[in-house]
């Protein structure tokens, strides 16, 4: 399980520089777990706790040769957001080894930054994607299709596009391949948001990224904001991503252009093996689904903190949930929502989500 | 102008991709010039590489199993195009394990190289995986520039010791002064040098033999054996040319497959003596079974 740990938070620190741990806690973690090989091989266990008195979580590894290491890291109480993404209603969805998916992407450079998802009755295409004129000219274009034949579920509802950021889905697919975990991926029609997750018997994660709307599209995304805690958590959460909010109500945002946030409940498959906790209706009525035992439950939400606000569109929004199978009893706390209201810097007030070390 | 050309070895697809990646470790931007016969990859000494220039050949047939050229026209039958090497060695790098690579000129937004690569995939359809490579097209009233070079008159000319040693002396020599001197003589002898305000060090190499070279036999006979040909160059240049060398792994370094000449060219090619004040220039060259590459590192001062 530590090195599971480890490896999530690696995958999450590609995708952002915070993590969210539950319960309320934040910090810079990911020094502590930099070399997971090192922890593989010299730490036998790892308990985190926190110190409500001292505003402190802390971490601590017992190691090899008796040696202990204790960390202690500061963090800050913050509101959580929880937002809602109906997989289930999702027309286009793709399921495959995560290997497939690494084929893929690694014929694109390290550089670049968003690449477009295509998907038709007769192939997937993954192609480059250009924001600006002028990178387009002299940076190097690459596409590549695969038929649907090689996927292990193929469902096309629409013939669709999805245009989002390379970076986190690396993130979530070395983490997937190194667990040998199956990716699935959700998506609709341009604008609306893409899903890629993974799951097994102990764990759950789901990246959920605001796709592009390409100016030939008439579908400006609409996207609202739900939440103001507490709430029904649900395992998987978005937080939104270009758009400061105001205040922690509802809010309606809606954009021309590009995608923002969305409007995601975060819904397990069908074929959940969670026993644990209940089935709660959430304020979107879709089924919402949440871990029994407050304690025992690990959940990582990653922010960038250099979300580029000016930019309308570009992704950026996603998170990781990681859930122990280990629940001991079966009562559901009121917990509060996750954070989410927005990356910016600028951000005044509790909302914000920042590192502290 | 048309260009199409395909490779469905794997070995001559790896051989390819080795001889892209040691050009992208030569220089960021250079001519890739196509003619019925050959590929050639070129760099015209200019003051922005420093004065190096390099001159690299392949005989099209021991790669391409298709190969289509229509050139500007048909008195002049070639392309030129300028590229970034990187990009190429890039886009073949992840696909070493095609079943084909297709290499053809297109036009998208720009002038393209097109790398087509079918990879071998789960389904009975393979996957297909394009890169559109942008290039300049070179106009032909510049094309005097990528010619191919003249051997110099050189004044010695050397085996190299292996490339491994080489480098790791090179290497080391870097991180004491920027300036190197390479002075060899027609006993096989070689001696690196490099001489700062602090310290001077020098690394003598023995019995590496020397290339007999027919048409300076005269030459040669007419110079003292010891008298060393020396030329002093920026050693950044020297390392970055033996960083790029790739020895394929299967054979050895005394195989006769890799040959290396280093010939140091003096003032002027009728000097009888040693005088080795005016250096010029120092020509490597890597002869292997379908490449030949040669390198040219101008002495400075």
């Amino acid at each position: 399980m530590k090195s599971l740990f480890g490896r999530a938070v690696h995958a999450l620190s590609r995708i952002g520089d915070e993590i969210w741990l539950e319960p309320l806690q934040k910090g810079s973690v990911l020094p502590l777990f930099r070399s997971v090989a090192t922890i593989e091989r010299s730490v036998y266990r790892c308990e985190i706790s926190i110190n409500v008195l001292n505003n402190r979580v802390m971490f601590q590894f017992n190691c090899k040769h008796g040696i202990t290491k204790t960390h202690n890291l500061r963090y800050q109480e913050c509101e959580a957001l929880q937002a809602v993404f109906p997989t289930h209603l999702c027309p286009n969805i793709l399921k495959s080894q995560p290997k497939l998916l690494s084929d893929v992407v690694m014929h694109f450079p390290t550089s670049q930054e968003e690449i477009t998802l295509s998907i038709s009755p007769i192939k997937v295409k993954f192609k480059s994607y250009f924001e600006e004129e002028n990178d387009h000219i002299r940076s190097v274009c690459t596409e590549m299709s695969v038929h649907p034949d090689e996927f292990d579920y193929f469902q096309v509802g629409v013939d669709s596009e999805a245009t989002f950021c390379l970076k986190e889905l690396r993130g979530l697919l070395s983490f997937a391949e190194t667990h040998g975990l199956p990716v699935s991926v959700h998506f609709g029609a341009p604008g609306r948001p893409v899903s890629f997750s993974v799951e097994d018997m102990v764990l759950e994660a789901v990246v959920v990224l605001s796709t592009l709307v390409i100016a030939a599209s008439e579908n400006p995304s609409q996207v609202s904001i739900v939440q103001e805690a507490p709430v029904p958590r649900n395992i998987s959460d978005v937080c939104p991503a270009s758009t400061p909010i105001a205040d922690n109500s509802v809010a309606n945002i809606s954009k021309h252009e590009g995608p923002l946030e969305a409007e995601v409940a975060c819904v397990p498959s069908e074929n959940s093996t969670f026993p644990l906790g209940e089935q709660v209706a959430s304020s979107q009525g879709s089924p919402v689904f949440f871990p029994a035992s407050f304690h025992m439950k690990n959940l990582l939400q990653l922010h960038r903190e250099e979300m580029d606000l000016l930019r309308p569109k570009g992704m950026h929004s996603l998170l990781f949930g990681a859930v122990s199978s280990s629940m001991a009893d079966g009562i559901a706390s009121e917990l509060p929502s996750l954070v989410c209201a927005s990356d910016t810097e600028d951000d005044a007030g509790d909302d914000g989500v920042r590192v502290e070390e | 102008m048309k260009f199409r050309a395909k490779i469905n070895d794997v070995g001559c697809l790896n051989h390819f991709t080795r001889v892209l990646n040691t050009i992208t470790k030569l220089t960021k931007t250079c001519v890739l010039r196509l003619t019925v016969d050959n590929v050639y990859f070129v760099l015209s000494g200019k003051v922005a590489n420093g004065g190096v220039s390099m001159w690299c050949e392949l005989l099209q047939v021991n790669f391409f199993d298709e190969y289509q050229l229509e050139g500007v026209s048909s008195e002049a039958n070639e392309i030129c195009l300028e590229v970034a090497p990187e990009n190429l060695s890039r886009a073949l790098k992840t696909a070493q394990n095609a079943k084909s690579v297709k290499i053809k000129l297109t036009k998208k937004h720009c002038p393209c190289l097109t790398l087509a690569a079918e990879l071998p995939s789960l389904s009975s359809i393979g996957r297909i995986v394009t890169h559109d490579i942008p290039v300049d097209i070179i106009p032909r009233r510049l094309w005097h520039d990528f010619k191919e070079p003249t051997m110099p008159d050189f004044d010695v000319s050397i085996y190299l010791p292996p490339l491994k040693t080489m480098k790791s002396v090179v290497d080391r020599m870097k991180n004491l002064s920027n300036y190197l001197v390479v002075e060899a003589n027609l006993n096989g002898e070689m001696n690196l040098k490099i001489e700062t305000d602090l310290v001077s060090v020098t690394t003598h190499f023995r019995d590496l033999g020397n290339p007999p070279w027919g048409d300076n036999a005269v030459q040669s006979q007419s110079r003292d054996v010891e008298t060393m040909a020396h030329a002093r160059v920026d050693i950044r240049k020297l390392q970055q040319f033996l960083m790029g060398q790739q020895v394929n792994p299967n054979k050895s370094m005394c195989n006769s497959a890799l040959y290396i000449w280093i010939c140091i060219q003096e003032g002027s090619y009728f000097l009888l003596h040693a005088d080795i004040v005016d250096k010029r220039i120092i020509h490597l060259i890597l002869l292997q079974e379908d490449v030949s590459l040669q390198y040219f590192i101008p002495a400075v001062a």
